[in-house]
């Protein structure tokens, strides 16, 4: 029996109340034809206790990346998230609340969320933050699309934008799906061997309608070379950067190197990693792109007694009111996620996120030199600077090191054949606040076995 | 008033951290990246955090706080025991890249929700990438463009949307590059079967519609809608935003439908959490199916070789790519977070779902009722009318305050902030647009019958008022009646540190 209906037992009464006499009557609208009239093929109600056993079950026999040594990250990082941000942000005011269409009793939730647009300024240097889309590749996919609007008229190259050309497939898919039904056409952005963007290749994309590239790139390397985009691409190209935001406790906020959007995913703050979802995606912008942006923003106001108030603010771009010219279709977003940052963020303060980009960075920089070490394998990059991650170049296939490793209790890493089919040997490694000293001693032990193992097999 | 940028504490304070596993004073960081100055982020200790957000809390209203009849968005109670699994490590602390051996349980868990949503809405195919309903009805109407780009059928451009329709469906469609066309409803808010031959033809790529409609009433003539659609080459998208009213009663695939999305967040309670996360999964019939953003999960027999877990009992899971996949919509596997407390949901009910959309009905009949009831008691009952002239509703009901906005000048709006003052959430005002000064009512079913009576009494005092006490309302609120013009004209979108 269902335990989550409190009427359950009384429908008679209720339906003699109306001068109904069954269940049917309430449903005699719709026509025969279309009524379903077998039982769903599906199991009986279970009762609390035998669902969360199920779910003990079921969800107990995956390797959680908490039970191994773990090296897989690829832009979603295991970093630690303080126990009051899981803590508050189970208050049913918050967890039960929808889009706060009436601001006067959700003066909560907008509050938090104009902080956490303050939050994501401060963080990447822009003026104008929205309160969340829904993961790092949607927002990316949005800020082309809203460079689009914003400078297609005056662009030379109209309806075209330019992606690096080391964006992961995955979030390639995802900005084509956003970009292929305006007409936009999508062109590549090469970089150097050395992993870093060139600027030649860069040039070509003056004109356009906007630009999009990581920092650190999805090798993990952080391109000095960045802070030039924006005097090469000129004034009516959009400069989008993604970044990492917790690298931006060292790193310069992309707005103070003239970023016009920054994007990022935003679940390195606040948030586990969750199978990868819910995530936060941040979208922040210049004055310029504000009224073209996607996504909810609240503003400061007053209420009629001169109070100050938050409310949901430039609407009109939003698709409940400008339906097919909405800025986007997005309608329920992340918020809940961003409240987490938001929690995450306040406890970190200036220096506490300083430490925590020290921390990451610090460990990254500690596993380049011990893998350095090892003669069997190379660090195709190692002469860049990097943030959370790097790329191994192994003697033999990624996929059999991962497989090797899994064996020996690591999750080793990610292969980057499944991005880059033609480097299969190349093995994407990364390193948080998580990350032990021991644990990437064990990595460089583990990886010179192997990679020693292959070498004397090849040369035997 | 509390700021939480007036929290200004000495330098590092904040949770301690561990220090770094090496030294910070070498950090490899290219000169022209040194970050200059630091964010202007405020300095708390945990105590000072948790109080700011606990008093942030108690100035905002969730379904844990009181009745929130927000038309269209399905608040229903939430129960915790689904926060607490998706807390579970085995969800919370797994990565979207680990390989198949080291997430079955997760698979197992896919595969029987993309199983059960299937057989709910009669449908053959179900992915569950997308995140949130809207992008569930852009992900849809991307593989139906993808449907007729296979076919050669390059002229169909168009996607037909009632005047009723919820506005993400026309904003969705127009983003994947079709024409909107918007035809009107009936008079009595139904699908106008001649306006759609009207405009159906060799460009109609597919009409999207939801049923029961946003008025909260089932459209009765929707099989022959669909047979119009159909007959003119086009597809049929069911925007399940309403789901809720109908399960195991009906079904989009009985209906006649070729795409879904269901609202997961609604139907089955993942936390609105105050705008988000949602989840969005789309299911299609089979000639959709392999358009479908990849990869699903699909199952086989164990084979000799794999790595056994608990959950292998008969069945290997794995990820599957749909032969013409339209790709990525986000860019792991959706809202897994989400999907895993919907199927604790689920499992609650399992093949009792009916049972849930029944009260959900029942509740909204009831509440209608006894609103029309305690307003004909004492004489106000022409102060309103129906937003649809039917008998029975579905899972909600819209009523419209036109007749007292013309007799005192009270609006919906009006209403809705007399309502806070009464301790409840206001219904959803001003949609959908086409009934004049809209409320739009939807209880759920965790709502109980005394708390529906004792609404339905509130209701009706609201509307004896006196206007002026109205239109100053609400007074009992954290704050009075916001300006949000004043929010547009004066734009602070952050905290102004200079000020």
């Amino acid at each position: 029996m269902v335990d989550q209906l409190p009427n359950l037992g009384r429908e008679k009464e209720m339906l003699d109340a109306m001068g109904m006499s069954s269940i049917d009557d309430l449903f005699a609208d719709i026509p025969e034809a279309v009524r379903m009239t077998e039982e769903l093929p599906l199991p009986p109600p279970q009762s609390e206790e035998e669902i969360i056993s199920d779910a003990r079950r079921l969800l107990g026999a995956n390797v959680a990346l908490g039970d191994r040594v773990n090296f897989l990250g690829a832009g979603l990082n295991r970093n630690y998230v303080p126990a009051s941000v899981f803590q508050l942000v189970t208050r049913g005011e918050f967890l039960t609340s929808y889009t706060p269409y009436q601001p006067e009793v959700s003066q909560g939730m907008l509050q938090a969320m104009w902080e956490f647009q303050t939050l994501i300024s401060e963080l990447v240097g822009l003026e104008v933050a929205n309160l969340s889309v829904y993961d790092g590749s949607t927002a990316a996919a949005e800020a082309l699309t809203c460079a689009v609007r914003v400078h297609n008229r005056k662009a030379e190259q109209k309806d075209t934008v330019y992606v690096s050309e080391l964006v992961p497939p995955s979030r390639r898919s995802v900005i084509h799906n956003y970009t292929q039904g305006g007409g936009i056409e999508v062109k590549t952005l090469h970089h150097n061997s050395d992993g870093t963007l060139n600027l030649d290749s860069l040039s070509q994309a003056a004109g356009s309608c906007g630009i999009y590239v990581e920092q650190p790139n999805p090798l993990g390397i952080l391109d000095g070379g960045l802070t030039r985009v924006k005097e090469i691409i000129g004034e009516n190209t959009a400069f989008v950067v993604g970044v990492a935001p917790v690298s931006l406790g060292v790193i310069e906020a992309p707005g103070n190197y003239n970023a016009d959007i920054v994007v990022g995913e935003g679940q390195a703050l606040g948030s586990p990693i969750t199978y990868g979802g819910p995530l936060y995606g941040i979208f922040a912008c210049t004055k310029t792109y504000l009224r073209q942006m996607p996504g909810r923003i609240v503003g400061r106001s007053i209420d009629v007694d001169d109070k100050e108030a938050f409310c949901l603010t430039l609407s009109t771009r939003e698709q409940h009111i400008r339906r097919h010219r909405a800025t986007s279709n997005i309608c329920t977003n992340e918020t809940l996620i961003a409240l987490m940052g938001a929690m995450h963020m306040s406890l970190l303060g200036p220096e506490g996120l300083e430490k925590l980009a020290q921390r990451n960075m610090a460990a990254c920089q500690l596993a380049k030199q011990k893998l350095s070490e090892i003669s069997t394998i190379a660090i195709p990059h190692r002469n860049n600077s990097h943030f959370n991650e790097f790329v191994v170049e192994l003697p033999g296939s990624a996929a059999e090191c991962i497989a090797y490793l899994d064996t020996q209790g690591l999750i080793g890493g990610f292969d980057l054949s499944a991005w880059y089919p033609e480097r299969k040997n190349w093995l994407l490694v990364s390193f948080s606040d998580q990350t032990k000293a021991t644990e990437i001693e064990l990595l460089a032990a583990h990886l010179a076995v192997w990679s020693a193992s292959l070498v004397q097999g090849v040369s035997a | 008033m509390s700021h939480l940028f007036e929290h200004e504490g000495a330098d590092g304070k904040g949770y301690s951290q561990p220090d770094p596993v090496a030294p910070v004073d070498n950090l490899q960081i290219p000169s022209s990246l040194v970050r200059a100055k630091l964010p202007r982020w405020p300095r708390l200790s945990e105590p000072e955090m948790v109080r700011h957000y606990t008093w942030l809390s108690t100035r905002n209203f969730g379904i844990d706080t009181g009745f929130y009849p927000l038309g269209s968005c399905t608040m229903k109670h939430n129960p915790r025991i689904n926060e607490v699994i998706a807390q579970l490590p085995g969800i919370a602390d797994i990565h979207p890249l680990q390989p198949e051996h080291q997430i079955q349980g997760t698979l197992a868990i896919f595969h029987e929700m993309q199983d059960m949503l299937g057989i709910c809405a009669g449908m053959d195919a179900v992915t569950l990438q997308p995140v949130a309903g809207a992008q569930g009805e852009f992900t849809a109407i991307r593989c139906i463009q993808e449907y007729f780009r296979g076919r050669g059928e390059l002229g169909r451009t168009k996607v037909i949307v009632p005047d009723s329709a919820h506005g993400t469906n026309p904003a969705s469609a127009a983003m994947a590059g079709f024409e909107i066309i918007e035809i009107p409803s009936r008079e009595d808010g139904r699908i106008d079967l001649d306006a759609l031959r009207a405009v159906v033809g060799d460009d109609t790529a597919a009409m999207m519609i939801t049923n029961p409609s946003t008025l909260g009433v089932f459209e009765p003539e929707i099989a022959q809608a669909a047979d119009i659609v159909h007959e003119a080459g086009g597809q049929m998208y069911y925007d399940g935003a309403n789901f809720n009213a109908i399960l195991g009663r009906t079904s989009p695939g009985l209906m006649g439908f070729d795409a879904v999305h269901y609202n997961l967040h609604k139907t089955f309670s993942q936390p609105h959490g105050g705008g988000g996360p949602g989840s969005g999964p789309i299911g299609v019939k089979s000639h959709l199916a392999k358009f479908l953003p990849g990869p699903v999960v699909k199952r086989r027999p164990i084979l000799a070789g794999d790595q056994l877990t608990s959950v292998n009992k008969e069945w290997w899971y794995h990820w599957h790519q749909p032969e013409n996949s339209i790709g990525k919509v986000q860019q792991w596997h959706g809202n897994s977070g989400a999907v895993v407390r919907c199927w604790a949901y689920y499992r609650r009910y399992g093949r009792e779902l009916k049972t849930m959309s029944e009260h959900a009905v029942l509740n909204a009949n009831y509440l209608r009722h006894k609103i029309i009831e305690e307003a004909e008691k004492i004489g106000v009952r022409h102060l309103f009318a129906d937003g649809a002239p039917v008998d029975v509703v579905k899972h909600e009901f819209t009523i419209s305050m036109a007749p007292m906005k013309e007799e005192c000048g009270i609006g919906a709006m009006d209403i809705a902030k007399g309502l806070l003052d009464m301790g409840y959430m206001a219904p959803t005002v001003y949609f959908p647009l086409i009934v004049p000064e809209c409320m739009m009512v939807e209880p759920t079913e965790t709502e109980s019958k005394e708390t529906l009576d004792e609404f339905a009494k509130k209701f009706v005092e609201v509307l004896q008022e006196d206007p002026d006490v109205l239109h100053n309302a609400p007074v009992t609120t954290k704050v009075r009646r916001v300006d949000e013009v004043y929010a547009a004209r004066n734009l602070t979108l952050s905290y102004p540190f200079d000020e």
